[in-house]
């Protein structure tokens, strides 16, 4: 096992794979790549809005950290094997459905309460909205001409999309977008602190850092960007550029922080249809039966797989005396055999199903 | 503050079930019970024996963890995913050599003991050692656990299980009975 480990990893030693290699190469082609639909975006730099761009620099400083920190992460050797077969099973049948469920209406989050999945939902979905909204106007991938008659013109990547009234629907929507996410994000931000202050079970672990901060940076931004409305609207335009500064400054904040803390789970979270791709694929294809009571419980791939990835850790559950890796026996089997491990007797052998292990009887 | 941990004397389970109903009862466990009892040999005898994460040094569950969710405390404690990264691939319940993490198919979602870390951080015992009435789990300092093993007869350094029947080391100390290390203990 060892050597045929060592002996595929041998080639895969070069400079090309090294950590600064990986990320001097991402960092370039994003940036040219972004540079390029800028190009595009801006019929050759004309359009370029010049009031964002603070956040253009934000953006960019925020791949560079994206990169650092998904590259380090796909290294782990588990990340590895999900990332490579996850990609190599991405045009399963179910991947559409998967990735709907998991990361547009979060239904695994409905199953923990309501109440967080309602929270999720507005802070999620209102995030993305802003975003939808932002980003194609720093880089002008988007942006509004008007001839002199009432109606603006909406221009996508360069092209003439659509002429809308200036005091017509679509229109009220797109000047009213971020305002409504920011009302989404609010109400989320606060249904959140709601809970982190009153359910004990919260209470219990949360810290300062990793679960109120990134709520905290989502409230500065959002209040920020509202109160530019109501200095707009309300105050004929009072302290405006003071505040669009301020703002500038905790969307750019929260843009550095994001691949770190608690909302790296945003770039991350996709891998989540890869590992249930993972599983239902190899699950269909061949199940793993139990070494001693011979039930189905995981797919062989992933059995050989974690075996895999603990021996480059250099663990190994190879039981030698009884002739099987502890990862090939079911989880009852193997709690019982540990049991048996430590009193002497035969436990996992006795054909007797365990006990009621559920404390709510 | 003394650094404690759990201590486990197998034998003197009795198969009540506290620990489990503790451990539904503490925070964050949202009340679901992350430790097992089982019994040795059923249709045989009685005997009963309490098992529960051992929160290795070197955990395999987070080795195994592509999304990183299995976070190790200062205190040395394997902490339950985090619910925001756990992608529920179930490497951690494959991994584990003693079949502990337990996986919530419905909310996708793995959940282990965490040694009631909102306890433990504080010095308090955690549920399950709090509420055995066979002091089968205490909590213990290390001079405490090194007085047990002066108090029990035995001359042949084959007191403490840790290494030659777990896997690797751990920060819960597990006591073999004395059946299997052939000695009595003195109480």
């Amino acid at each position: 096992m060892q050597s045929t480990i060592s002996a595929t990893k041998r080639p895969e030693r070069s400079i090309n794979n090294a950590f600064a290699s990986q990320y001097a190469k991402s960092m370039f082609l994003s940036i040219v790549g972004l540079a390029i639909l800028v190009f595009i975006g801006t019929r050759m730099f004309t359009h370029i809005d010049l009031n964002l761009y603070g956040y253009m620099v934000g953006t960019i400083t925020f791949i560079g950290g994206f990169f650092y920190r998904f590259i380090a992460w796909g290294e782990r050797p588990p990340t590895k094997i999900i990332i490579k077969k996850g990609l190599k099973l991405l045009f399963r049948k179910s991947t559409a459905k998967t990735a709907v469920n998991h990361l547009a209406i979060y239904d695994f989050i409905k199953k923990r309460g309501f109440y967080r999945w309602l929270q999720h939902v507005l802070i999620g979905w209102g995030c993305v909205l802003a975003c939808l909204v932002t980003f194609p106007l720093v880089f002008s991938w988007m942006y509004f001409t008007m001839a002199d008659n009432g109606y603006y013109t909406v221009v996508l990547m360069g092209m003439d999309l659509i002429n809308i009234k200036a005091d017509g629907i679509i229109a009220w929507f797109s000047y009213n977008a971020l305002n409504i996410s920011a009302i989404m994000v609010i109400t989320g931000v606060s249904m959140a602190l709601y809970r982190r202050m009153k359910n004990m079970q919260a209470r219990a672990e949360q810290k300062f850092v990793y679960d109120f901060l990134p709520l905290y940076l989502l409230l500065f931004i959002s209040v920020t960007g509202l109160l530019l409305t109501v200095q707009n609207v309300f105050l004929h335009g009072w302290m405006q550029p003071q505040m669009s500064l301020i703002h500038q400054f905790s969307v750019i904040v929260t843009l550095i922080y994001l691949p770190f803390g608690k909302l790296a789970h945003i770039p991350f979270r996709p891998m989540s249809v890869f590992a249930r791709n993972y599983r239902e694929h190899y699950g269909d294809e061949h199940m793993k039966e139990c070494k001693v009571c011979g039930e189905k419980f995981v797919s062989v791939e992933q059995s050989n797989d974690v075996i895999n990835v603990l021996d480059v850790n250099e663990m190994n559950f190879n039981m030698e005396k009884d002739g099987f890796n502890l990862a090939e026996l079911c989880l009852p089997c193997r709690r019982k055999y540990r049991i048996a491990r430590f009193s002497g007797s035969p436990t996992h052998q006795v054909k007797v199903k365990e006990a009621n292990q559920n404390a709510r009887g | 503050m003394v650094k404690k941990r759990l201590y486990l004397e197998l034998e003197n389970c009795i198969g009540c079930r506290s620990c489990l109903a503790a451990c539904t009862q503490c925070g964050g466990h949202e009340q679901r019970n992350r430790n097992y009892v089982y019994d040795v040999n059923p249709l045989v005898n009685r005997q009963t024996m309490p098992l529960m994460c051992l929160h290795c040094v070197n955990p395999a569950c987070a080795r195994s963890c592509p999304a990183q969710a299995i976070q190790i405390h200062e205190t040395g404690a394997v902490l339950s995913a985090l619910v925001e990264k756990c992608i529920g691939c179930q490497n951690c319940t494959i991994a584990c050599p003693y079949g502990i993490p337990k996986f919530d198919t419905e909310q996708n979602l793995m959940y282990k003991c965490d040694l009631c870390i909102d306890r433990t951080k504080d010095g308090i015992p955690p549920m399950c050692a709090s509420v055995c009435p066979s002091n089968t789990l205490q909590w213990l300092t290390d001079e405490e656990i090194e007085a047990k093993q002066k108090q029990f007869n035995l001359d042949n350094g084959k007191w403490v299980t840790s290494m030659p029947y777990l896997e690797g080391e751990t920060n819960v100390r597990v006591n073999l009975p004395g059946i299997l290390q052939g000695v009595t203990k003195l109480f």
